[in-house]
């Protein structure tokens, strides 16, 4: 067998779970209930299998996956840094866990997401924060769903977005999704926006607002960021900010105090909540005064009565999702800012950006880097091995070594682009190690190239087709 | 607590190989002006400090005995194994599975769940998770459109308000017209200018519509538009006609397995015929092979179609999803197997229509449903405040009064009967309701 055994294929004839409540009523015809032409008549196509086998099977399958507990995840723009167990915990809280989004006696949970948009609004700089977004590209829709609302109202017609073109895709795609046309700016040699396109762009006066982050995705500051809001602003746009990478600033500067007038937060990479193999993340979004009212609802407010839950008051861009978003991962996020405080905040931001450089200023002999100077939390290679290795067969030669690789492939901007971010949460044994390995691959590209273009070997299973995958997709069993 | 590991000495090395003096001179590109002095929040806490504090403020909230609520978001019965899994660490510290030959374990089972909810529903394909339901409806929405381009979505009165509202959201994004209808004028409304009618079954009100009759008449009458079915409590389907049977094109729902956590995270299923596979949005998983071996493993594919390669002209935005609410769909699925899901279904079934008979046999009452109904119904009430008082002073946690969403239906309810409640609940809640008559 080349393939491992699958759930479905470990099925018994007979059922020994039970889970179920006893029915303790008397049952009624079913036919009465429902229609035989409505039934399923036919079984469902999924096995009886007894705990104990599904336990060890997804434990072993668990087993064959990496996380940030098994060792450094330097996966850039993602900020994969350590998770504290104390947040799963206040998120299972059956306070937390066991309560209805309709129940009337909610006052823990309103509370919680009053305080957490306040402390959000506090570290970004920011006037309110709706907390709905179930994720970063969630959060940024509803944020250019604002800007679209915001020019409606006014019955200003402007349909267009700018985007660096190191930008994150789904910077582009939202845009897309609330009918904008994109402007696309080149990122100069320093990796940072052109003011006198940025400029030349607004000038046409269909410009909408511009899409940044910043630090951006190349993993330096934006040294004219205050001119460049100011040039928006100028020409009536707003200013957004893809706050993926708010971790290296936090506590340190504020966008809003930058000039950006609406902000996404991820709170799975800054705030730890953690990631989930993918998910569930929380993308809260803030806005300056002036936008509060297009928030989607419902929202949180405080009033002379204290706190109260508001729907749709006429101006909102509507709902987003339904109830009140991902409010498990709200409390492990407020959780951890609790935690941290305000020391703490700053603290986290600072280290993240010590170890990046630390391991950048480590490896810049011997590896390209496009934008060489004091970076933020993360900084970009042009992994462009000697003989033809590139950041694909680099990042591999790292799982060899049993360290996860980088983010490669993004940005765009870069051909054999690899995004580097250790987060703050490493010691220096495992930024050392880390360090060791690129220099070894570096080594064994010039000796051994053929080698490193067909690895991984000592991993689970080798490098896998994905043509193959696209070509002839086998997307269930 | 910071969770920062490094000393004061290593922070001194480390800042030296760096070459530069102190932490500050790490922020030379942020202009001074920019600078904050210090965040206006409190100190950090120790855990045992944390702990007590999350504690008291989750006992703000009231946990009653039992409940009669849902309205899309429902009590079942969690087996403990599902936490157990979803709390193994390198699932849920893990990202994105990017580089599948150290994340096998995250990919075979999103590759599981793709299959056991296309088994479930019999749909041809389900993708690796959406945010939830009602974005999930949303996007579906914005799918039609991409495969008809035509501009224009009609719903059918019955979705879930919160679902309707997100549609409406996303649609305006996209200037997509939305018209929402009752169902028996679909008839007229039909006409080959439609890109999708959209359909929840069971409904907000609980009523099972026959949508194999909803299909026919859309083939009958359109060339193009697509037949998306929503669903809140996909339990149902131990005993219903799944979707993949009803010639539906696109099926949404919300997840199981998850508690309710005031409302998320759940997740979004998305399934779909297998022409629609290309157009589909959100993460995909596939089979595949070694390139320089024989073994069989699965990376993310189809990504073509998603926003980091095709940007502007992607079919969706979305990138994280709710991978691990998936991993807990799965487990509670095949942890309950054919029989479990089956069992669940009968007993929903059974104890929510006993309690619509018996209700209906208390003079004042009047059930509204005329159509089958699976684990929710609604019903006049003669004396709806002493009710829902009546309900919380026995630590029940009542029924929605149906004006939250409508406000003129000040005297209906919608109530959700599930195998949580025991025969004790549900003699108690009819006693309630007696009660509450007089
Ligand atoms: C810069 C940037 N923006 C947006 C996103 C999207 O965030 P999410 O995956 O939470 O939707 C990402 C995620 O990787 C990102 O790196």
């Amino acid at each position: 067998m080349t393939r491992k055994q699958l759930i479905f294929e470990k099925g018994y004839n007979a059922l020994i779970n039970n889970f179920t409540p006893e029915m303790d009523i008397k049952s009624i015809d079913f036919d009465t209930i429902l229609p035989k032409s409505l039934q399923r008549n036919e079984e469902i196509n999924l096995p009886d299998v007894p705990e104990f086998e599904i336990v060890r099977h997804y434990v072993n399958l668990a087993h064959k996956n990496y996380g940030v507990d098994s060792g450094i995840y330097p996966l850039g723009s993602c900020t994969m840094k350590y998770n504290p167990r104390i947040n799963e915990v206040t998120a299972r809280l059956s306070g937390f866990l066991k309560i209805h989004p309709l129940q009337e006696e909610n006052d823990g949970a309103i509370e919680l997401i009053y305080n957490l948009g306040q402390q959000l609004c506090e570290i970004c700089g920011m006037d309110a924060f709706t907390l709905n977004p179930a994720a970063g590209a969630q959060g940024e829709l509803t944020g250019i769903l604002i800007i679209k609302k915001y020019f409606e109202i006014k019955g200003i017609k402007k349909d267009k977005i700018i985007v660096p073109d190191s930008a994150h895709g789904t910077n582009p795609a939202t845009s897309a999704m609330a009918g904008f046309s994109i402007i696309e700016i080149k990122s100069d040699e320093n990796g940072e926006l052109p003011l006198d396109q940025l400029e030349f762009a607004m000038k046409g006066g269909d410009v909408a607002g511009l899409m940044l982050t910043n630090p951006n995705t190349v993993g330096v500051f934006d040294r004219n960021i205050d001119k460049i809001t100011e040039i928006v602003h100028k020409y009536g746009g707003l200013c957004y900010y893809d706050g993926a990478n708010l971790n290296p600033i936090m506590g340190i500067a504020k966008p809003g105090e930058m000039g950006f007038d609406i902000i996404h937060l991820n709170l799975h990479k800054t705030f730890s909540t953690p990631h989930g193999g993918g998910g569930p993340g929380a993308g809260p979004v803030g806005v300056k005064k002036d936008l509060i009212n297009y928030l989607p609802c419902p929202q949180v407010i405080k009033n002379e009565r204290g706190l109260a839950c508001v729907e749709n008051e006429g101006e909102s861009i509507g709902r987003i999702r339904s109830f009140w978003g991902n409010f498990g991962v709200l409390v492990k996020a407020y959780t951890y800012i609790l935690a941290l405080g305000k020391n703490g905040i700053k603290n986290a931001a600072q280290n993240s950006v010590l170890n990046a450089n630390y391991i950048r200023t480590q490896i810049k002999h011997k590896f390209t880097i496009p934008y060489d100077r004091i970076n933020m939390h993360e900084f970009l290679v042009d992994a462009n091995l000697p003989n033809g290795v590139n950041s694909e067969d680099v990042a591999k030669a790292l799982l060899d070594r049993g360290i996860h690789a980088p983010t490669i492939y993004f940005p765009l901007i870069i051909h054999e682009a690899m995004l580097i971010e250790p987060t703050e949460t490493e010691n220096k044994r495992e930024l050392d190690k880390f360090i060791e390995a690129m220099l070894e691959i570096y080594e064994e590209a010039e000796k051994n190239p053929e080698y490193l273009k067909k690895g991984p070997y000592n991993t689970e299973i080798g490098r896998l087709d994905a043509t193959l995958a696209a070509r002839k997709p086998c997307l269930r069993d | 607590m910071d969770y920062v590991p490094h000393d004061l000495e290593t922070i001194r090395i480390m800042l030296e190989k760096i070459g530069v003096e102190n932490l500050d001179d790490l922020y030379v590109d942020i202009p001074n002006n920019l600078k904050i002095k210090q965040l206006n929040l409190p100190e950090g806490l120790s855990e045992s400090d944390l702990l007590k504090n999350l504690t008291e403020l989750s006992e703000k909230n009231h946990i009653y005995n039992t409940s009669f609520l849902g309205a899309g978001s429902y009590y079942h019965y969690i087996p403990s194994l599902v936490d157990s899994i979803i709390s193994q660490s390198q699932f849920f510290t893990a990202y994105t599975p990017y580089q599948a030959e150290i994340s096998q374990g995250m990919l075979q089972s999103i590759y599981e769940y793709q299959s056991a909810i296309s088994r479930l529903t019999e749909m041809d394909i389900t993708n690796a998770s959406m945010y939830d339901c009602a974005s999930a409806l949303a996007e579906a929405a914005t799918m039609a459109f991409f495969v008809t381009k035509k501009k224009k979505i009609l719903l059918i009165e019955g979705i879930h308000p919160e679902y309707i509202e997100t549609v409406q959201t996303y649609c305006w994004g996209r200037s997509i017209e939305t018209e929402t209808i009752p169902l028996d004028e679909l008839d007229n409304k039909l006409t080959d200018e439609i890109a999708g009618v959209l359909i929840q079954s069971p409904n907000f009100f609980g009523d099972i519509e026959d949508i194999s009759q909803v299909a026919k008449k859309i083939r009958s009458k359109t060339k193009k538009c697509l037949l998306i079915q929503a669903m809140s409590d996909p339990t149902c389907l131990g005993k219903l006609n799944p979707p993949g049977k009803n010639d539906v094109d696109i099926f949404v729902a919300e997840g199981v397995g998850m508690h309710p956590s005031f409302g998320g995270p759940n997740l979004g299923i998305l399934s779909v015929k297998k022409k629609y596979m290309r157009k589909m949005p959100g993460r995909l998983i596939g089979l595949t092979k070694e390139l320089h071996g024989e073994k069989e493993g699965y990376v993310l594919t189809l990504q073509a179609r998603e926003q980091h390669i095709r940007r502007e002209k992607a079919l969706s935005n979305i990138c994280s999803n709710q991978a691990l609410i998936m991993i807990a769909s799965l487990v509670y699925l095949v942890s309950l197997g054919k029989t479990g899901l089956k069992n669940v279904a009968m007993q929903n079934f059974q104890k929510a229509n006993h309690v619509k008979q018996a209700l209906s046999q208390i003079s004042g009452y009047k059930v509204l449903n005329t159509k089958p109904t699976y684990n929710e119904f609604i019903v006049k009430c003669p004396n709806i405040n002493k009710l829902i008082k009546k309900c919380k002073d026995d630590n029940i946690l009542p029924p929605l009064k149906l004006s939250h969403y409508f406000p003129d239906r000040k005297d209906e309810i919608l109530i959700c009967v599930t195998e949580m409640n025991s025969k004790e609940d549900i003699n108690k809640f009819l006693q309630i309701a007696k009660e509450a008559a007089q």
